[in-house]
């Protein structure tokens, strides 16, 4: 599936978007964690730090590291406080 | 001075009332109980406000009162406490409005031993209005040579003038002029939305300057410093990095991805050009320094550029003067966000405007009484600019834009009232309602019109609690719950870029009012305390003429889903239900 970081995620990953296969939303965060460190910081083993979040396609927003994730899918991590 | 019999703890109990049409000024009591009501900042400038009858009077007359509120935590060592709200009606809205800033200014006005300033009267002539506790004098000077000064230049004279230790508080052209969402600004922070610029204006006061030697004195110093330091120590963790290290402007990119980021007047949530204003490429492109307000240990200004050309931006700015115009030049807008500042006018109202003018050229409406501007149009920086200069200076198509969006409607016609993007005359921040419709109902039932800053109800269209775009009346527990948050948070004062390290906000801010009060207040009472503050902003609107119809979204958003989104469609229907939910909730 497609990752996309925005914001304080884009600027640890150092990069817009990844690729990565995973099965659920826990897999696919502790292997970011692994591939990219400076994000392990708001990973704490499969889920977000709280000031951080995950949606789906641009749809909905998830948190269960137990949601399925299809081969198409487009993960967005974002900053939980998007406010300004 | 009058003294109270018992003063509490992180107060002087007593608020200094000036009329300056005769430059004389007078220190009343504050009795305690009402204290603890309302705290300080929007609460005490509310009740104050309602003391003082200004709801029915029209607010740039002499008789309008505007209030200047501190709060019992300005002053200690508490993180993002030096703050103070700016209340009255406002000239945009004819209802409540209370707008915040930071800065010494906040811990200067409340070493004058006073928990407010009210200020009402006309001024014979332009005037700096100067209140030196030192030396208990409160005396009017003429200030007809700051005429037309920005309101950095005219701090930096007065300073010069009155010494390095007076405390400025400024308006700038556009205030002078009473466009209608003119700004307050001390020490390049504004109190920007809903005009209290343009009410100082019509008082004929450019600035206000003070200074004072009073303190109030904390219950519990050791334990506070205890407390102070734990919550800097926090202010440094996950929880802020994201204004620490990229400040609100990080947001556009999200918007956009999200279809949330209003463009072209609210036409589409999406903007092929944001990459090019998005923070991310200011950064990488532009030197970049940042800033924080007195007693802050966040930091979350981004300062583009050096010196006097330096920019502070936020998101609000950006997308007022970027997207929602269809300007992408990174450039342009960092001029035009500069111009704003330093003519004293609100970014949001200015943008609105501008791009609701554009909007209204591109349909062939703004025809009418030598408001014809062919040259206004969605994408010209130039047009930006000029525009912005003519609402400063009320010339021209300025003349019209400086009333704000509704008013404009009003005298173009062509139902036009319909796209101005507006709620109760206020208008609409950086969040596309339809894409976001928990923020949508935050906006129709917000007391100062539409605001982001008084009902955080984005933060849960951003959560797993709603379907953003589908949202149910189970979504309005949650909006009210981020709009009382926002007003105790604005009444203690502290800033809402803290709110994400608090794990339970109401039991953390009792803590911080009993170590500075003594108070023995709970987490209950301030629940309590939150909820009769947006009721007394509720009361000022009644008797403002408030009626239930204003509760609502511009017909826009109701009739016309996103076109680049067709899932982001809100009906009338659906808005009514939410509204009248919330009312129910609210028990009014
Ligand atoms: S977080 Fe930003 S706005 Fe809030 S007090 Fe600190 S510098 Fe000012």
């Amino acid at each position: 599936m497609h990752v996309e970081f925005f914001g304080l995620s884009r600027e640890r990953a150092g990069t817009a978007r990844i690729e990565v296969q995973a099965e659920t939303l826990g897999q696919l965060l502790s292997i970011l964690a692994e591939q990219i460190p400076p994000l392990g910081a708001f990973i704490g083993g499969n889920r977000l730090h709280p000031a951080f979040i995950a949606n789906l396609n641009g749809d909905c927003f998830v948190s269960d590291p137990a949601t399925r994730l299809q081969k198409n899918d487009h993960v967005l991590i974002l900053s939980a406080d998007a406010g300004g | 001075m009058p003294e109270a019999d018992s003063v509490p703890f992180g107060y002087h109990a007593r608020y200094l009332r000036i009329d300056v049409s005769h430059g004389s000024g007078e220190y009343l009591l504050l009795d305690e109980t009402m204290l603890r009501q309302f705290i300080g900042g929007s609460g005490l400038g509310v009740r104050l406000l309602l003391d003082e009858g200004a709801a029915q009077a029209d607010p740039l007359a002499p008789e309008a009162a505007i209030v200047f509120a501190f709060s019992p935590l300005v002053g200690s060592p508490l993180t993002t406490s030096a703050k103070f709200a700016v209340v009255s009606k406002s000239p945009l809205t004819e209802r409540i409005n209370d707008s915040l800033a930071s800065s010494g200014f906040a811990i200067a006005g409340k070493q004058c031993g006073c928990d407010a300033i009210v200020i009402v009267g006309r001024a014979p002539e332009l005037s700096v209005l100067v209140i030196d506790e030192k030396h208990s004098d409160v005396h009017l000077e003429p200030a007809a040579e700051y005429r037309g000064l920005t309101c950095r230049e005219t701090e930096a004279a007065l300073r010069s003038r009155l010494g390095a230790d007076y405390r400025i508080a400024s308006i700038g052209p556009a205030g002078e002029h009473l466009v209608r969402y003119a700004t307050v600004s001390h020490d390049g922070r504004h109190a920007g939305r809903g005009g209290s610029g343009a009410v100082l204006g019509a008082k004929n006061l450019k600035a206000i300057a003070l200074r004072g030697s009073q303190r109030s004195g904390w219950a519990h110093p050791r334990e506070l410093t205890e407390l102070s330091r734990s919550l800097s120590q926090r202010s440094f963790g996950p929880a802020t990095a994201k204004y620490r290290e990229l400040g609100t402007a990080a947001n556009l990119l999200t918007f956009n991805r999200f279809g949330a980021l209003p463009t072209r007047n609210f036409q589409s949530g999406t903007f092929e050009e944001a990459p090019s204003i998005s923070a991310e490429q200011l950064s990488a492109t532009r030197s970049k320094t940042r800033e924080s307000c007195v007693a802050c240990t966040i930091g979350c200004e981004h300062i583009y550029g050096h010196g006097a050309d330096g920019v502070r931006l936020e998101y609000e700015s950006l997308f007022a003067l970027g997207s929602l115009c269809g300007v992408g030049d990174a450039d342009t807008v960092l001029r035009a966000v500069r111009r704003c500042d330093e003519l004293g006018i609100d970014t949001i109202s200015t943008g609105g405007s501008i791009a609701f003018a554009m909007e209204c050229v591109e349909r062939g409406w703004l025809d009418v009484g030598g408001n014809d501007a062919p040259w206004l149009r969605f994408g010209s920086g130039e047009a930006l600019l000029h525009a912005i200069e003519l609402i400063g200076a009320r010339s021209g198509i300025g003349n019209l834009l400086a009333e704000g969006s509704r008013r404009a409607a009003q005298v173009i016609g062509h139902n036009s009232i319909s796209i101005a993007p507006q709620v109760k005359g206020l208008e609409i921040p950086g969040y596309e309602p339809r894409a976001l419709q928990t923020m949508a109902l935050g906006f129709a039932v917000g007391a100062r019109g539409a605001d982001h800053n008084r009902s955080g109800a984005y933060e849960v269209d951003f959560s797993d609690k709603v379907d953003r775009r589908r949202v149910t009346l189970d979504a309005v527990r949650y909006a009210i719950e981020t709009e009382d948050k926002a007003a105790l948070m604005d009444s203690l004062i502290l800033c809402k870029f803290l709110r994400g390290v608090f794990d339970d906000f109401y039991a953390e801010a009792a803590d911080m009012l009993r170590k500075v009060t003594g108070w023995d207040v709970s987490a209950g009472e301030l629940r309590e305390t939150a909820k009769r503050i947006v009721s007394a902003k509720r009361q000022f609107n009644l008797l403002a003429g408030w009626t239930p119809a204003e509760d609502t979204l511009p017909e826009r958003f109701l009739k016309t889903p996103l076109p680049n989104d067709p899932a982001a469609s809100l009906s009338h229907q659906r808005l009514d239900e939410l509204v009248a939910e919330y009312h129910r909730q609210r028990g009014w």
